[in-house]
């Protein structure tokens, strides 16, 4: 049984001669999760606000884009009427605040207010992000007026003069501001489904899945070179002929696997030790089962052209049902079909691990079919082999 | 030469319903080179394929040292070479790993394969670059890797595809010379062509085929004296009054 393992072996060995190759597909899932850190990295959100002051000279418009710009992740940017409503228009920006004139004297007189939001559609996730800051700081305005205003009514004629009054409730105010008597706290609980938690799957399972090209095409090289014919009259069994290949496959798919999990441990801290250790056990499976479908196209093809492209189509539909890119609906035809994707039952996997917090056990199911298709996958491909005309 | 080595009873292949090798019998003694002669397309390299294990016959047999192909492929395969026509060397390799792989691969172990590869080396006068990649020798160099691969594990029967095909007059009688060297140590030889001088210098017996059938088999001596006094034809004649004049593809 050491036939296989030389198989691989010899792989390996005319795999490292080239440098070059292995460093690319070495260096490529890091150069997948620096792009992946590009994208997702800055998790923060981080907006601005475009303000038209029409308030020009006010005192309380001043005081209210002051807030404004104290708030963090959030930039200020002031801009003319004109140039507000002409970018507005060409969809350039998708919601602009706009300070009306006569804003600070009506807040004075205490009259209402207004604050408007001029937007395009819903104004878009910024704008509405950027929106809710500004109405949260409005809020907080409108309540110190409030309290203002009504302390002074209330002491009105105690005979405590109005500066004193207002002296008191701005000290008031200020200490509130600082040390609130209400403060929302964050405490994260669990995983939240953030953008990394709902990619990294869809990422490692078209990651592997592209490598089925260089597994198809690993056997049709053989046949090319004459080395596959010259090989069935020795003593290796088509079946050694296939665990050796498989054997190599899944080893250069699982140590990149590994090294775009471990870098999304240590970078995104996106699990735990055990999430971990499950996130490789569902790899493992996955990895098994596309290098035997790999295995399957290498018996069917007869150049490396067509080994290529029929592994090419395979991935990229793949990846479409496997609902890589877009949401598949929970029923209706591209539920259906999806059902037919390896990819499906590897993202479902993933993200039960990765982002909902469940367990190996949560995907049985998942498992199983992976399991079933690398099993049958490998008895199906030998037999392709062996009946296709050339094979043994 | 009485004692029959191989024997091909009733070989039938069709690829796509085209018989490619359509009811082959014949038989090769131990120690003799037969020559398996056709035109292009006339079903020597599937008969070689059936022969060698790698490709299944729709129908017949064939036994091998007393082994079927069939039902003791395995045992069949320790007992022969094979010398493709075209290289089939894994190139970014240096010539002693290949030489050493393949020797695993026909049952050798490690020890064995790596003493064998060395001695074939030196034997080529390869031993020098025996550590340097395929792919920087040159033509002839490979060539002789190429054989020394078919070599390893000291095969009873060695199956040659054209190997003559495409080479100088000073490779090709090379060739000649390790064919004979081959038989003079003890070894079987099936080897085709088309070029009938060859044939008719190396060859103890050999079998005309076309269109899938054997049409002739014969001493080349024996062959000739059918259509004229053995010293005057050629075996190109016998070949051509056999197969006609028309082209093959
Ligand atoms: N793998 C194959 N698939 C389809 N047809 C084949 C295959 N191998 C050989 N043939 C056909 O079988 C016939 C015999 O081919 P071959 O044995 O290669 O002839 P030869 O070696 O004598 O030139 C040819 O017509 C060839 O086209
Ligand atoms: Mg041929």
């Amino acid at each position: 049984m050491i036939r296989p393992l030389l198989v691989a072996l010899l792989q390996v060995r005319i795999y490292i001669q080239d440098k070059g190759d292995l460093a690319f597909s070495l260096l490529l899932p890091i150069a997948i999760f620096a792009l992946m850190y590009g994208a997702f990295g800055e998790m923060q959100f981080h907006g601005t606000a475009h303000v038209v002051n029409e308030d020009q000279g006010g005192a309380y418009s001043a005081l209210f884009i002051e807030w404004l710009e104290e708030v963090d992740n959030l930039d200020v940017e002031l801009l003319s009427t004109s140039k507000a409503d002409a970018r507005l228009d060409r969809a350039d920006l998708l919601m602009v605040l706009y300070i009306p004139q006569g804003f600070s004297d009506r807040l004075a007189s205490g009259e209402q207010a207004q604050l408007i939001f001029k937007q395009r559609g819903n104004g878009g996730d910024e704008g509405q992000i950027v929106a809710s800051i500004v109405g949260g700081v409005a809020d907080q305005m409108a309540q110190e007026f409030q309290v203002r205003g009504q302390v002074s009514e209330y002491l009105a004629g105690s005979g405590i003069s109005q500066e004193r009054i207002d002296i008191t409730v701005q000290r008031l105010l200020e200490n509130e501001r600082e040390s609130p008597a209400v403060v929302v706290k964050e405490e994260t609980v669990g995983d939240s489904p953030d953008p990394v938690n709902e990619f990294l799957p869809g990422i490692i399972t078209m990651f592997v899945l592209f490598a089925i090209t260089l597994t198809a095409r690993a056997l049709v090289e053989e046949r090319k070179k004459g080395t596959l014919e010259r090989l069935l009259t020795t003593r290796l069994s088509v079946g050694q002929l296939f665990a050796g290949k498989f054997l190599v496959n899944f080893s250069r798919g699982f140590l990149q696997t590994l090294i775009l999990l471990l870098l999304s441990y240590a970078v995104f801290q996106m699990f735990t030790p055990l999430s971990f250790m499950e996130s490789l056990v569902v790899a493992i499976v996955f990895i098994a089962a596309v290098s035997a479908l790999g295995l399957i196209i290498g018996s069917v093809a007869r150049t490396e052209d067509q080994a290529t492209w029929i592994a090419v189509f395979f991935t990229m539909s793949m990846v479409m049902l496997g609902g890589t890119f877009f949401e598949i609906p929970e029923s209706g035809v591209l539920n259906v079909l999806s059902k037919i994707s390896i990819n499906t039952y590897a993202n479902d996997a993933f993200r039960t691990i990765i982002a909902d917090g469940g367990s190996l056990a949560d995907a049985g199911l998942q498992m199983g079919v992976m399991a079933g298709v690398a099993v049958v996958g490998l008895v199906l491909g030998r037999v392709i082999f062996k009946v296709m005309p050339g094979g043994r | 030469m009485a004692e029959a080595f191989l024997t091909a009873q009733e070989l039938h292949k069709s690829f796509n319903e085209h018989k490619a090798v359509d009811g082959v019998s014949f038989t090769i003694y131990k120690g003799e080179i037969f020559g398996l002669l056709g035109p292009n397309g006339a079903g020597k390299t599937t008969t070689i394929r059936m022969l060698s294990t790698v490709l299944e016959p729709d129908s017949g047999d064939v036994t091998i040292g007393g082994y079927s192909v069939r039902r003791d492929a395995n045992a069949v395969r320790s007992l022969i070479g094979f010398w493709p026509q075209e290289l089939a060397l894994y190139e970014e390799l240096s010539a002693f790993d290949n030489l050493v792989f393949f020797g695993r691969m026909v049952g050798l172990d490690g020890k064995e394969a790596r003493a064998q590869a060395a001695a074939r080396l030196e034997l080529l006068g390869l031993a020098q670059r025996a550590k340097g990649r395929v792919d920087k020798f040159s033509g002839g160099m490979k060539r002789r890797v190429n054989l020394a691969v078919s070599l390893m594990g000291h095969p009873e029967l060695l199956f040659m595809d054209e190997p003559t095909v495409g080479i100088d007059p000073q490779s090709r009688n090379n060739i000649y010379d390790t064919i004979e060297g081959l038989r003079d140590k003890g070894m079987t030889i099936l080897y085709t062509t088309h070029y009938m001088e060859e044939a008719n210098r190396l060859c103890d017996r050999v079998a005309i085929m076309d269109g899938g059938r054997i049409i002739a088999m014969d001493t080349p001596r024996e062959l000739r004296s059918q259509i004229g006094p053995p010293d005057q034809v050629t075996l190109e004649d016998v070949f051509l009054r056999l197969t006609g004049r028309s082209l093959r593809d």
